[in-house]
């Protein structure tokens, strides 16, 4: 046992009712917090969980109940604050300022505020709008992004998805579900994820899309979007590439990344990285503040300022809920597993596990890039560093498994290293 | 009243992995622990649709592949999120080789969007 930061009858403020915030109130309580604990949102719904929103609930498979993160039969027992944005943090005393005017004291805060989706530029000059609002893309980042892109009709449309990572790639696998009469995907580079999971892998996402009719634009990065001129006919709006490519597009989905939501700590003492704009924190969350953590898209814990972890995942929002719930309540040290992800596109349901951002080679060791049903290794300096399966869930979990870092406790044993 | 049926056999098992059995609909999962028990419970995660019979196996318990929910194959209780709702789990009788499973009479709780993008 450590000594708690938060003592069990303390209040607990979360700020930002996401996957990371609802999990960090969880743990707390499994841990046997009886103290208030408050969660502060900004959207006007319970917290749900996002992954469905380029996927179920974009093809209307799924419906906001059943992406709620809650469990309406075993509610957790917390006080929701919902559709009030947060403006600042005090220190002394600790509390959170939201904008409709309240100070919300606290003994221990945790900020999960999340991550804002990056947008396109609009290349339109004044002019050419002719009173209209600057073209904008779609992004997919919160329930109302999935809900207006839910609701346009892409049946016989001329779709350009912007971005190649997965959540580009499963949207224009959505497209298609919904009958869009042409996706073209902006990857930024020719097959896409080839920089960051290497060729084999890129590969074979290329050639599932490719085999359902999605084309890919040539590498170049998309620098903007604007409307066409009316005269024009066809589509309203154009994509421009840096080749100096132009792609029309009825609807433009932009998954280009995201920004952490930080901007309202800018005036507080939580220091904030100076590249990225995220949370500063150590390996259990805590940031430079006494009593303040922050865990998830908003946080860059110090294995991810090293480079030893990467950021953005479910998982490590998931996992980071749990390490911070276990450091405020004093309970015995949580460790971080091995980096996963997971993406479905079509019928490829993508896999990996370990440090692949590390690796300096990867290999196939069964499978083909055709075939569905790849599997690779990534090794660094001739170590195996990680593994990626498409369809290949047996050998992914096999993995998972060797690797897998059981909790310090009394009765287990420590930490094993990890060949990384 | 309810029938066994022949789901496989013993041999067709491998200790500490499952055999997805999609004759049924929804399909179910047998599996044989390194203890040398044979349980089934349904095959499909409550969360997502992922195919537990590709999950890890471990003290009578099954790891979802995709996620880390755990399920009992005892109790098809679930441990941890991000699954909310137990598997079924089937009755299991051994006759000679053969693995007989009477089906759960409840209703299962299959998971959103299921067979979906």
């Amino acid at each position: 046992m450590t000594v708690p930061t938060l003592a069990p009858e303390g209040h607990l403020l979360i700020v930002g009712a996401g996957l990371a915030g609802y999990h960090t109130a969880r743990g707390v309580r499994a841990h046997g917090h009886t103290g208030p604990i408050t969660i502060i949102g900004e959207e006007h719904r319970a917290a749900y969980d996002r992954p469905a929103l380029s996927k179920a609930y974009l093809t209307g498979a799924a419906a906001e109940e059943d992406l709620l993160l809650d469990d309406p039969e075993d509610p957790l027992d917390v006080t929701w604050v919902s559709g009030v944005g947060v403006v600042g943090l005090r220190a002394e005393p600790l509390g959170v300022h939201t904008d409709d005017g309240a100070f919300h004291t606290a003994d221990a805060v945790v900020i999960t505020t999340g991550a804002s989706a990056l947008s396109l530029p609009s290349l339109d000059s004044s002019e050419d709008r002719g009173g209209c609002a600057p073209a904008r893309p779609y992004v997919l980042r919160n329930m109302e992004d999935a809900l207006a892109l839910r609701d346009t009709p892409l049946h016989g449309a001329d779709v350009v998805v912007v971005g190649g990572g997965f959540l580009a790639l499963e949207s224009a696998a959505t497209c298609v579900a919904r009958g869009a009469g042409s996706v073209t995907v902006a990857a930024g580079e020719e097959d896409p994820g080839a920089r960051r999971l290497g060729s084999p892998v890129a590969r074979a996402i290329r050639s599932a899309h490719e085999a359902r009719g999605i084309r890919f634009a040539p590498g170049a990065r998309a620098q903007g979007l604007r409307r066409r001129p009316p005269s024009d006919g066809g589509p309203h709006y154009e994509v421009l590439l840096g080749d100096g490519g132009v792609l029309p597009a009825d609807i433009v989905i932009c998954a280009i990344g995201a920004e952490p939501r930080t901007e309202w700590l800018l005036d507080s003492f939580v220091r904030l990285c100076t590249q990225s704009g995220a949370v500063l924190c150590d390996d259990t969350g805590a940031t430079s503040v006494p009593g303040v953590y922050a865990a998830g898209d908003c946080a860059q814990w110090a294995s991810h300022s090293s480079g030893l972890r990467p950021v953005g995942h479910w998982q490590e929002a998931f996992e980071e809920a749990a390490v911070v719930a276990a450091a405020l309540t004093g309970s015995d040290p949580v460790p971080l597993q091995e980096p996963y992800f997971w993406s479905d596109q079509f019928d490829l349901r993508i896999q990996g596990v370990g440090r692949i951002h590390l690796a300096d080679d990867v290999t196939v060791v069964d499978g083909t890039s055709d075939g569905g049903d790849l599997l690779v290794h990534y090794s660094r300096d001739g170590v195996n560093v990680g593994i990626l399966g498409i369809n290949r869930l047996r050998d992914v979990t096999r993995w998972r498994r060797g690797s897998r870092i059981r909790p310090a406790s009394a009765e287990a044993p420590g930490p094993t290293p990890v060949s990384a | 009243m309810q029938v066994a049926f022949r789901a496989c056999s013993v041999q067709d098992l491998t200790a500490g992995e499952g055999l997805r059995i999609d004759s049924v609909s929804p399909p179910i999962a047998v599996f044989l622990t390194e203890e040398g028990s044979v349980h089934a419970v349904d095959d499909t995660c409550t969360h997502q649709d992922a195919s537990l019979a590709a999950g890890w196996v471990e003290d009578c318990r099954v790891e979802c592949p995709l996620h880390e929910s755990t399920f009992s194959l005892l109790s098809g209780a679930v441990d941890q999120p991000p699954a909310k709702r137990p598997v079924r789990v089937h009755h299991v009788t051994l006759h000679g080789d053969d693995v007989l499973v009477e089906l759960s009479q409840e209703a299962p709780n299959l998971p959103p969007g299921m067979g979906t993008v």
